[in-house]
């Protein structure tokens, strides 16, 4: 009697912890994607991993850019933090590997891994173990307003050399024209002329260098001399009004609204500022034309390096397995495509490139694959606290409140101050 | 703490309910004790431990720099410039702001019709959030939406994006800060000088004083207990502000309205430098707790 | 002082002085304000060429869309529970205290007390970091209670003063007649203290919520998900998605600064001798 009483408790135990089996596990995903159209499109794809896999849900969580920049460390370290989170891999990820908060998914990518540009999986491994998969590509170059442009009489086409720019800087002043809008409240995208500068000027040689702390570091010639000329642009005043208090988003909008002639931008923000204008259209694809960032006059880079980014996901300590499998899911051949197609990214997954329609995106495609040297943001690749030295500095230089010399020795001293 | 105490305390219970006195002293006193000893006694201990580290937060800190944390602070510019604004704040609370609220509650300490709508009016901008408040006035700089720009468009000038220039940034955060907080001031003024002994003030009219005589000779001296008060509230107030500075200016451009708190959050929390954020926050304490004990020396020897 | 009884010429110079610099006073406390409010009614190009004026059309769909959303509800609901844990907390751990400190004379009651005055020297950002590591590893992190307890702790030294005061200042013969009659300490703390001391229990409960209410720093640094947010962290998350439609941003300040409004006029009084009644007890 008193055996089937255990029995029966038994069997009940194995339905309930049945049932807690097949409760739903929740998946949860931190982005800071503002492109809205780009962001119907990973919705979709959640629910429709969700249908095929039931008991499985998808928490979308968002978080503006800086403010995710801010906060990641405090969120990592919740019991709480979500599953998935943005990375743009570099040093930042190292730190973050270090600090043994995020999921080795070796083992689980396996096989699947293949299908990934080899490239692009490198940014997101380290000592051979994967914590993450990268997801798109971007280049930062010069996006420019065909039209403002032509009313300078400046050809985008012939700005080949630093000081083509600044002369068609001065031309566009001339004529009335705003030349450069720039998000400075946010410092990053002021990095981008320092850092796109010294790529020109000393190419990898220079950036492996200065890591490993010879020639002086980040306070040596190649560097200070990026300081000098950023600061000959600054020196022209080519931003638009008030540029240090426009966030990123802001100055987007403002090239989308067809207010300046050019911007140092991602790739993306090619069709960024179409979600980001105020009138919700921004430029049509005519209307934008692209050029490379110009080379510097006896510099050592090479034409083909570019600055930009391998930007992926990431997946923290703990997490449901559910989590690498929804990643995988995400990164596909088919969804890449698709993203591509829609002309939100350069895909990383093998063969979804041919999603591009764009001539614009099959251009950045092709300068991403003629490219030796990809140097990946500073502010992210020097980790978190010496990379965000750099964006200080730069901002400061554009501000005029710090001469380049002084800017290439504060990084130098963050750099030996360590992480 | 004053007078009345002695005297109470005289007639301390001794005797047969010892029981009854012990049982509440171990059941009542040590929440609060531990309470205040876990979150706010233990952490500014810690505060000094971790400072002495190079640390990110994650596991345990192991590695010991000593002093180096406080050289690094002492050596950035941006501390200096934080430094500095709080010194700002504090000169402007109480050069502009003070004066102000004691003008205002002079007048409208006196009971007319609209005063005490008048009083309630100047004295919200006190109970919003300084979140809101910040955020209120980034639409007004704003320099393309904002209301400053509409003003100067109508003078047919390019608006100036104020919170965007180095040079004006902390002028813009200043103005925020009088007009938030001129209302609790006046209100500390209103009260004190409706619990004023008016005989005192009758006297000196009798006595042919005018006005302004009587302002400045009676009823301002009879005001010091609260102008001091006042002071200390406003320099206390002054060196914590954070809420305010973020939504407008978060600090820049260029490190340029940075306050100590906000400085602290930039580069220890958002870069999560746990040495280094502990060290300006041990700074920030060392500060404060000097100026309390000074300030309390040296002006409020009754308290 | 007493100008008002004697009787004067209706236009004293000095009076349109006063009345100029009030109202010039009031309109910049009020324009801020109004604009905000204003601001929510109009589309984002109205409001760049109109931003003092009442909107030409009025667009009821932003304020309706926040409305409607849950997430205004859930940032107020977050802060509310946030906020009640916080003075229900303080009131019942700083009137224990506060008792103990007035009527049980014990060895080192008065060096206890300055140990508590402490906490009114330093704000709490001093320690955040600190702070931040204790209530992670105590396992608060993204609970209330991570915000709430830290909360509680740091208004402990003004709300345990202010209380101490008082109960002392209550007849001292009450407590004496119910000793005699063999009530005992905590009796008479639930049956006689609690009851008489509801004005300052108001008090301290007003200025608690208020500060909390508003808290910024403190739920920054401990919470991490957004579903607990408290509308202060909420409203930056908001501007952070709507940069510059400003039409919707205005229109969600307003509706979150709309709460602490309608609670200072309907309790004016008590918020305003809370709040400086705190200051000049303290």
């Amino acid at each position: 009697m008193r055996q089937l009483g255990r029995l029966g408790l038994a069997a009940a135990a194995c339905l309930l912890g049945a049932n807690v089996a097949l409760a739903d596990t929740t998946v949860k995903w931190l982005y800071i994607e503002e492109n809205p159209a780009q962001v119907k499109i990973w919705e979709e794809v959640a629910r429709a991993y969700e249908s095929s896999h039931p008991g499985v849900k998808i928490a979308m969580q968002f978080l503006e850019n800086e403010a995710y920049k801010a906060k990641l460390p405090t969120i990592l370290q919740s019991k709480d933090r979500p599953n998935i989170i943005y990375s743009w891999a570099g040093g930042v990820l190292k730190a973050q590997i270090d600090a043994g908060v995020l999921e080795d998914i070796t083992d689980q990518v396996k096989g699947y891994s293949d299908s990934l540009a080899p490239a692009a999986l490198a940014a997101f491994t380290d000592n051979g173990r994967v914590y993450g998969l990268p997801a798109a590509l971007s280049q930062v170059g010069f996006l420019c307003n065909k039209e403002l442009m032509a009313k300078a009489n400046v050809d985008p086409a012939g700005i080949k050399s630093w000081d083509d720019l600044l002369s068609a800087v001065k031309m566009l002043k001339a004529a009335g024209v705003t030349p450069i809008v720039v998000g400075g409240a946010d410092k990053w995208p002021l990095h981008f002329y320092w850092t796109h500068l010294a790529v020109r000027i000393g190419g990898k040689a220079a950036f492996d260098a200065a890591l490993r702390g010879e020639d002086g570091g980040f306070a040596g010639e190649t560097f200070q001399k990026s300081g000098e000329l950023f600061k000959q642009l600054v020196d022209l005043q080519p931003f638009q009004n008030g540029f240090l208090g426009f966030k990123n988003p802001q100055a987007v909008g403002y090239f989308g609204d067809g207010k300046a002639a050019m911007t140092l931008a991602i790739s993306i923000v090619y069709h960024l500022q179409r979600a980001l204008a105020a009138d919700k259209v921004g430029l049509s694809e005519d209307k934008i034309c692209w050029f490379d960032f110009p080379s510097v006059a006896g510099g050592k880079g090479a034409p083909t390096d570019t600055l930009g980014g391998i930007t992926g996901w990431l997946i923290t300590k703990g997490s449901p397995k559910e989590s690498v499998d929804f990643l995988k899911y995400f990164i596909s051949k088919d969804v890449q495509a698709r993203l591509a197609a829609g002309n939100f990214l350069i895909p990383v997954v093998k063969g979804a490139d041919v999603g591009l329609n764009n001539s614009f995106m099959k251009l950045i495609a092709a300068n991403l694959a003629k490219s030796n040297y990809h140097q990946n943001f500073y502010d992210q690749s020097l980790g978190p606290s010496v990379g965000r030295v750099v964006n200080d500095v730069s901002a400061e230089i554009a501000g005029g409140s710090m001469s380049p010399q002084d800017a290439a020795s504060a990084i130098e001293a963050a750099r030996k101050q360590g992480n | 703490m004053g007078v009345a105490e002695t005297s109470l305390s005289s007639h301390a219970v001794r005797g047969p309910s010892w029981d009854g006195r012990f049982t509440v002293l171990i059941l009542f006193l040590p929440p609060a004790l531990l309470l205040f000893t876990l979150f706010v006694v233990l952490p500014i201990g810690e505060a000094a431990w971790y400072s002495a580290f190079n640390w990110n937060g994650f596991g345990r800190p192991t590695n010991w720099i000593g002093f180096d944390n406080y050289r690094f602070v002492l050596q950035t510019r941006a501390f200096w410039l934080a430094l500095r604004n709080n010194g700002l704040i504090i000169a402007v609370s109480l050069a502009i702001q003070l004066p102000l609220a004691l003008t205002l509650a002079l007048m409208l300490a006196e009971r007319f019709r609209g005063a005490v709508a008048l009083r309630m009016l100047f004295f919200m901008p006190y109970i919003l959030a300084e979140i809101a408040t910040g955020l209120i006035f980034s639409f007004v700089y704003d320099g393309d939406y904002g209301l400053v720009a509409s003003i100067w468009r109508a003078f047919g000038a390019e608006p100036p994006h104020l919170l965007a220039s180095t040079s004006t940034s902390m002028l813009a955060v200043l103005i925020v800060i009088v007009w938030k907080y001129f209302g609790f001031h006046m209100m500390l003024f209103i009260a004190a000088l409706q619990s004023l002994d008016k005989s005192l003030v009758e006297a000196a009219r009798i006595d042919g004083a005018t006005r302004s005589q009587t302002l400045r000779h009676v009823v301002i001296p009879l005001l010091y207990p609260t102008i001091r008060l006042s002071v200390f509230f406003a320099i206390i107030g002054s060196l914590q502000l954070f809420d305010l500075v973020m939504p407008l200016t978060r600090g820049g451009p260029a490190d340029s309205s940075n306050t100590m708190v906000s400085f602290l959050y930039n580069n220890g929390i958002s870069r999560m430098r746990v040495g280094y954020g502990s060290a300006i926050g041990v700074i920030l304490f060392v500060i404060c707790v000097t100026f309390a004990f000074t300030y309390k020396r040296w002006f409020m020897r009754n308290e | 002082m007493s100008s008002a009884n004697t009787a004067r010429t209706p236009f004293e110079p000095a009076m349109l002085f006063k009345a100029v610099f009030l109202a010039a006073i009031a309109i910049l406390v009020l324009v801020p304000l109004l604009a905000t409010v204003l601001g929510g009614f109009k589309s984002l190009g109205e409001l760049r060429v109109n931003p003092f004026g009442l909107p030409r059309h009025w667009e009821w769909q932003n304020y309706a869309d926040i409305l409607f959303s849950g997430r205004y509800w859930q940032l107020l609901r977050n802060s509310l529970i946030i906020s009640t844990l916080t003075v229900t907390m303080t009131l019942i751990v700083a009137a224990m205290a506060a008792f103990t400190f007035a009527h049980v004379k014990f060895f080192g009651s008065s060096m206890l007390l300055s140990y508590l005055t402490l906490g009114l020297l330093f704000p709490a950002a001093t320690a955040v970091l600190p702070l931040f590591i204790k209530v992670r590893d105590l396992g608060l992190l993204d609970t209330y209670f991570g915000v709430a307890l830290p909360q509680v702790a740091f208004s402990l030294a003004m709300s345990v003063l202010l209380l101490r005061r008082f109960f002392k200042d209550l007849p001292y013969e009450l407590l004496e007649a119910a000793l005699v009659d063999g009530c005992s300490y905590i009796k008479f703390f639930r049956y006689v203290t609690l009851p008489l001391s509801r004005p300052i229990l108001a008090t301290v409960g007003t200025i608690t919520f208020v500060n909390s209410w508003n808290a910024y720093l403190l739920p920054l640094v401990m919470l991490n998900t957004d579903a607990l947010y408290p509308w202060p962290l909420g409203i930056m998350v908001y501007q952070g998605e709507y940069s510059s439609e400003w039409h919707l941003i205005l229109a969600f300040i307003t509706l979150t600064i709309l709460p602490t409004i309608i609670l200072f006029l309907l309790a004016q009084k008590h918020i305003v001798a809370g709040l400086t009644a705190g200051a000049v007890k303290g």
